[in-house]
C-alpha cells in the first residue's frame, strides 16, 4: 500500500489520479497473488499466451485471417465480463464516490487502472499482431503499428467497461434485462457452436472477399486497416483509421463517464405481482418466497432469460447448415444451462440463512425445489416438445426421457451443491452498483456453475443409455431417476442443511469459506499450489477432446455430416476414427476424474 | 425458577483471536437484560451461540430449560432472535415477510394474517405496504427484524443492536413495546453500546470486556453508586483515557 498512499498525496491533476489508480490497482494485485486467486490467473494466463500465439501465428499467415482473430478478442473482451460476475471490479467507481472527482477524471482515473492487469498485458502481446503485419509490408507500416496497438487496446478495454456499465444500467427494468438475455444468451450460444461457422466458411470456399470488408470496418479491424494503408502507400486512409480510433477512444471515453454516473445502487426490484400469499403450509410458504424472488429479482429474469436464448440458439445454429438433429435438444439444453445459472441457489439469499436455522423444523430444501421446478419445468417442457416436434421423425423417447431425467436432476444437484459447496454470496442489501456481482468469491461462484453443469448433466445419463438401448422403455427411467434425484438429493441437501447450518451463516457472514473439517468438502484455495494448478487445468480442457473433439464427431459420423472442421478424427484414414473418437471421449472424462480425484484427495487428508 | 436463559462456559476462537472466552450469564424470568461492551468484544458473538446461529467451540445455552444446541426444536419455539445487520427475505413486502415466516413457523393463515396486521399497524411499517425490504431505509429493517421476532409470540426477545439507527420517534414505539413484553411476563436481553439506553430500559447487566464477563447482576449491584457510563469506563476502559487531539483540526 506504500506506493498507492505516497502516490495519493498528489491527486490533484488528470495525471496524478489516474498514476493513483494505477498504483492502487498494482497494490490490490500485488496482496491477492496468493491463494486460488493466483492459480486462476496462472490459468487463465497460460491460456491467453496460447490465443495470443495463435494470433500471431494468424497474422503470419493473412489479414483477412488476423481481422477475424481481432474481430474475436473484441468479442472476449465485451462478453468475458459478463459470464465472469461483471469482470474486473479491483476498483470500483464507488470508492471514489466521496472524492468528488469529475466524471470524465474518474473515468480516466479507472480506465489507466484498467490497463494494469494480466489480460490487458495479453491482449497488447495479440496486438503484436500489427507489427508483423507491418513487416510483411513495409518499415513505415511498422511504424503505424505502434500507436495502432495502444488505440486497439484502449478500444478493447474501453467497449469492456462500457459493455458492463450499460448492462448494469439495462438490469434495472425487466424488459432491459430480458432483451440483455437474450441476446447474451444468442452470442454465447453462438461461440459455442463456433465449428458451425466455420464450416459454413469452408463450403463458401474461405474468408470472401465481402466479410474480409466487414471485418476491416469492425472496430477490432481498424488497426489493421491502418497499418495495411501505410503498407500500401495510402497515407489518407491511414491517418483516417488512426483518426477514427482515437475519435472512438474519446467517445467510449465519454459513454463510460456518462453510464459511471448513472450507476447507483443495487438492481431495483419490479413492482409488479403484488397478489397476497396464498400459501397455507410451511413449504409452500417457502416456495411462495421462492417464486417472488424469480418474478422480482432483474438478475434472475436475466439468468432465465439467457438459459432460454443459450437452448434454443445452440440447438439450432446447425441449422445454418441445413442440419436440424440437434433442434430437439433446446429444452435439455436449457434445462443443464438454468441449472448452472441458479448454482448459487442459497447463495444469492445471502444471511438471511438465519431466519431458517431458527425454524429447524421447516421443510426450506423442498419449498426451494418445487419453486425451481415450477418456474424451469414448463419452459423446459414446451421447448422440448415445440423443438421436438419441429423436425420429422424427431427423436421422441430421447427427449422426453431426458427432460424429465433433467429436471429432478436439476431440481435434486442445484440445492445439493448449493448447500455443500457453498459459495458466499454477497447480502443483496450491499451489493455495489454492479448486478452481476453477486459474490466477492466470483472465480469460485463461475467454478461452481460449471460444476453443477456438469453433473446435471450426468443425472441425464442413465436415462440416455436405458432410450438407446430400450427405446420408449428408456422414458420411464428417466421419470424414475428423475423422481429419485429429487427427492434424494434433496433430502441430503436438507440433512446437510440442518447438520451445518450455523457454520453455512458463518460463511455468508464472513464472505469466508470456514478452516474446513477433515473429510470435508473445503474449498479449492486450501490445496497446495501444484495441486490446485493440476485440478483448474483438468478442469479447463477437459471439455475440448470430451465434446468437439468426441462427442461432436460421433453425431457427425452417426448422422453421415460431410464437414470434418477441425475435428482430428475425421481427418484420418476411416479405420482409425472411431478408435480416434472413443480415444477422445475416454481422454477428456480421464481428465475430469483427474481433476476431481486430486481435488478430492486432498480434501480428505 | 428455571432461568429465561442460561449460558455456561461458553468459548468461541476465529483463528488465533479468541472472541467469546467462557462466559457465563443468566437471564432471570421476567428480567430486562442489557448487554454492554465495545465494539468487537463479544456481545454479538455471544447472543448469536445463545440462539443457535453461531456453533460454539464449548459451552452450552439454554432457553426455559430447553438445551439450543441438543433439543433446538423445543427451545427456539420459545425465542425471538433480532439479529444485526443480517438479510431478510430481501424480495418480500413486510406483510409477505410476516406471512412467510408465520407459515415457517407452523402458525395458521388466519393467526398470521391478524398478527401481520397489527405489528406493522402498531410499527408503521403498514404505510410501506408495496415497497419491497431490499428498499426499507436501516430503521425500517430494525423494525420488520422486531417484527419477525415478536410474531410468535415467544417468552424470550434476544435483540442485537435493536435501536441502532433507529430515528427517535421509532425508537419511543419500539421501546413501549419492549416495556409492554416485559410487564407482560415476557424476559429480553439486549445489546447496546449506549449506556444512557441501558440505564433507563434495564433492571439487569452484564458488561463484557475481551470476550469475558467483566460484571453482572442487578443494574443497582454493577453500577452502584456511580452512573453506568463511569462504570463502565473502569473497568472496560484503558489505564491512559486522556483524549488525544487531531493536530490538523485544532486551530
Amino acid at each position: 500500500m506504500a506506493v498507492a498512499l505516497t502516490a495519493a498525496a498528489a491527486p490533484a491533476t488528470a495525471a496524478g489520479t489516474a498514476r493513483t489508480m494505477a498504483a492502487m490497482k498494482l497494490a490490490v494485485l500485488r496482496h491477492s497473488m496468493n491463494g486460488q486467486k493466483a492459480g486462476l490467473i496462472a490459468v487463465g494466463g497460460t491460456l491467453g499466451l496460447v490465443l495470443a500465439g495463435g494470433t500471431l501465428f494468424a497474422a503470419f499467415q493473412s489479414g483477412d485471417l488476423l481481422a477475424a482473430a481481432y474481430a474475436v478478442w473484441m468479442l472476449g473482451w465485451i462478453l468475458g465480463p459478463v459470464f465472469s460476475g461483471g469482470g474486473d471490479e479491483t476498483l470500483r467507481p464507488e470508492y471514489f464516490t466521496l472524492l468528488g472527482l469529475p466524471p470524465r477524471r474518474l473515468a480516466g482515473g479507472l480506465l489507466v487502472g484498467a490497463f494494469v492487469g494480466v489480460a490487458p498485458a495479453i491482449s497488447l502481446l495479440a496486438l503484436a499482431g500489427l507489427a508483423v503485419s507491418g513487416v510483411r509490408q513495409s518499415p513505415a507500416a511498422v511504424l503505424a503499428a505502434l500507436p495502432a496497438m495502444l488505440l486497439q487496446l484502449a478500444i478493447f478495454v474501453l467497449l469492456s467497461r462500457v459493455a458492463v456499465a450499460a448492462l448494469g444500467i439495462a438490469l434495472r427494468s425487466r424488459a432491459g434485462a430480458i432483451g440483455t438475455g437474450l441476446v447474451n444468451g444468442a452470442i454465447l450460444a453462438a461461440l459455442g457452436q463456433g465449428w458451425v461457422f466455420v464450416v459454413a466458411l469452408g463450403q463458401a470456399g474461405g474468408i470472401t472477399p465481402e466479410a474480409s470488408a466487414v471485418l476491416r470496418y469492425l472496430p477490432s479491424g481498424w488497426g489493421l486497416a491502418a497499418v495495411e494503408a501505410v503498407g500500401a502507400g495510402n497515407w489518407a486512409h491511414a491517418g483516417l483509421a488512426l483518426g477514427a480510433m482515437a475519435v472512438l477512444v474519446a467517445l467510449l471515453l465519454a459513454v463510460w463517464a456518462a453510464l459511471l454516473t448513472r450507476r447507483a445502487s443495487a438492481a431495483r426490484a419490479s413492482a409488479r405481482g403484488r397478489r397476497p400469499m396464498t400459501a397455507s403450509t410451511a413449504s409452500g410458504a417457502v416456495t411462495a418466497k421462492e417464486l417472488r424472488a424469480w418474478s422480482r429479482d432483474l438478475v434472475r429474469t436475466h439468468q432465465l432469460t439467457f438459459a432460454v436464448a443459450y437452448g434454443v440458439f445452440f440447438a439450432a445454429a446447425p441449422l445454418v447448415l441445413g442440419v436440424d438433429v440437434m433442434l430437439p435438444w433446446a429444452g435439455p439444453i436449457f434445462i443443464v444451462m438454468a441449472a448452472a445459472m441458479t448454482a448459487g441457489l442459497y447463495a444469492v439469499d445471502g444471511t438471511a440463512l438465519w431466519l431458517t436455522l431458527l425454524v429447524p423444523g421447516a421443510a426450506d430444501v423442498r419449498g426451494r425445489q418445487r419453486a425451481w421446478l415450477l418456474v424451469v419445468g414448463p419452459v423446459a417442457v414446451a421447448l422440448a416438445l415445440a423443438c421436438t416436434a419441429a423436425v420429422t421423425g424427431g427423436p421422441w423417447p430421447m427427449v422426453l426421457a431426458l427432460t424429465a431425467a433433467l429436471l429432478g436432476g436439476g431440481a435434486g444437484i442445484v440445492p445439493l451443491m448449493s448447500v455443500y459447496a457453498l459459495v458466499p454470496g454477497t447480502d443483496p442489501h450491499r451489493r455495489g452498483g454492479n448486478p452481476l456481482r453477486v459474490s466477492e468469491d466470483d472465480g469460485a461462484l463461475t467454478g461452481m456453475a460449471y460444476a453443477v453443469l456438469a453433473l446435471v448433466a450426468l443425472t441425464g445419463a442413465p436415462a440416455a443409455v436405458a432410450v438407446v438401448l430400450y427405446g420408449w422403455a428408456g422414458v420411464a427411467v428417466g421419470v424414475v431417476t428423475g423422481v429419485l434425484c429429487w427427492w434424494g438429493f434433496g433430502l441430503l441437501a436438507q440433512r446437510r442443511l440442518h447438520a451445518r447450518g450455523p457454520e453455512l451463516l458463518q460463511t455468508m457472514r464472513t464472505g469466508k469459506r470456514p478452516a474446513s473439517a477433515s473429510g470435508d468438502w473445503g474449498s479449492f484455495d486450501e490445496l497446495p499450489k501444484r495441486e490446485r494448478i493440476i485440478v483448474a487445468v483438468c478442469m479447463t480442457i477437459a471439455a475440448i477432446p470430451l465434446f468437439p473433439q468426441g462427442v461432436v464427431p460421433a453425431l457427425f459420423k452417426i448422422n453421415d455430416v460431410e464437414s470434418k472442421s477441425w475435428f482430428l478424427a475425421l481427418h484420418l484414414a476411416e479405420a482409425f476414427q472411431w478408435p480416434v473418437i472413443v480415444m477422445m471421449i475416454l481422454l477428456g472424462l480421464g481428465l475430469y476424474v483427474l481433476g476431481a480425484w486430486t481435488f478430492y484427495r486432498h480434501r480428505r487428508r | 425458577m428455571t432461568p429465561a436463559l442460561e449460558i455456561v462456559g461458553l468459548s468461541k476462537t476465529f483463528g488465533e483471536k479468541v472472541a467469546v472466552d467462557h462466559v457465563d450469564l443468566t437471564v432471570p424470568q421476567g428480567s430486562f437484560y442489557g448487554l454492554v461492551g465495545q465494539n468487537g468484544a463479544g456481545k454479538t458473538t455471544t447472543l448469536s451461540m445463545a440462539v443457535g446461529l453461531l456453533r460454539p467451540d464449548g459451552g452450552s445455552a439454554r432457553i426455559f430449560g430447553a438445551d439450543v444446541w441438543t433439543d433446538p426444536s423445543r427451545a427456539l419455539s420459545m425465542v425471538g432472535v433480532l439479529p444485526d445487520g443480517l438479510a431478510m427475505p430481501e424480495r418480500l413486502t413486510g406483510r409477505e415477510v410476516l406471512t412467510y415466516l408465520g407459515l415457517l413457523r407452523g402458525l395458521s393463515r388466519q393467526v398470521v394474517a391478524e398478527r401481520a396486521e397489527e405489528l406493522l399497524s402498531v410499527l408503521e411499517l403498514d404505510v410501506a405496504e408495496k415497497t419491497l425490504v431490499i428498499e426499507y431505509s436501516t430503521g425500517m429493517r430494525k423494525k420488520i427484524g422486531l417484527a419477525t421476532a415478536l410474531l410468535h409470540a415467544p417468552r424470550l426477545l434476544v435483540l442485537d443492536e435493536p435501536f441502532e439507527a433507529v430515528d427517535p420517534v421509532s425508537a419511543a414505539t419500539i421501546k413501549t413495546i419492549l416495556r409492554g413484553f416485559v410487564a407482560g411476563g415476557g424476559s429480553i436481553v439486549l445489546s447496546s453500546h449506549v449506556m444512557a439506553l441501558v440505564e433507563q430500559l434495564c433492571d439487569h447487566v452484564g458488561v463484557i470486556d475481551g470476550g469475558r464477563v467483566a460484571a453482572a447482576g442487578t443494574l443497582e449491584q454493577v453500577r452502584g453508586d456511580l452512573s453506568l457510563e463511569d462504570t463502565f469506563v473502569g473497568l472496560v476502559g484503558s489505564a491512559d483515557t486522556g483524549t488525544k487531539e487531531l493536530s490538523w483540526l485544532s486551530r
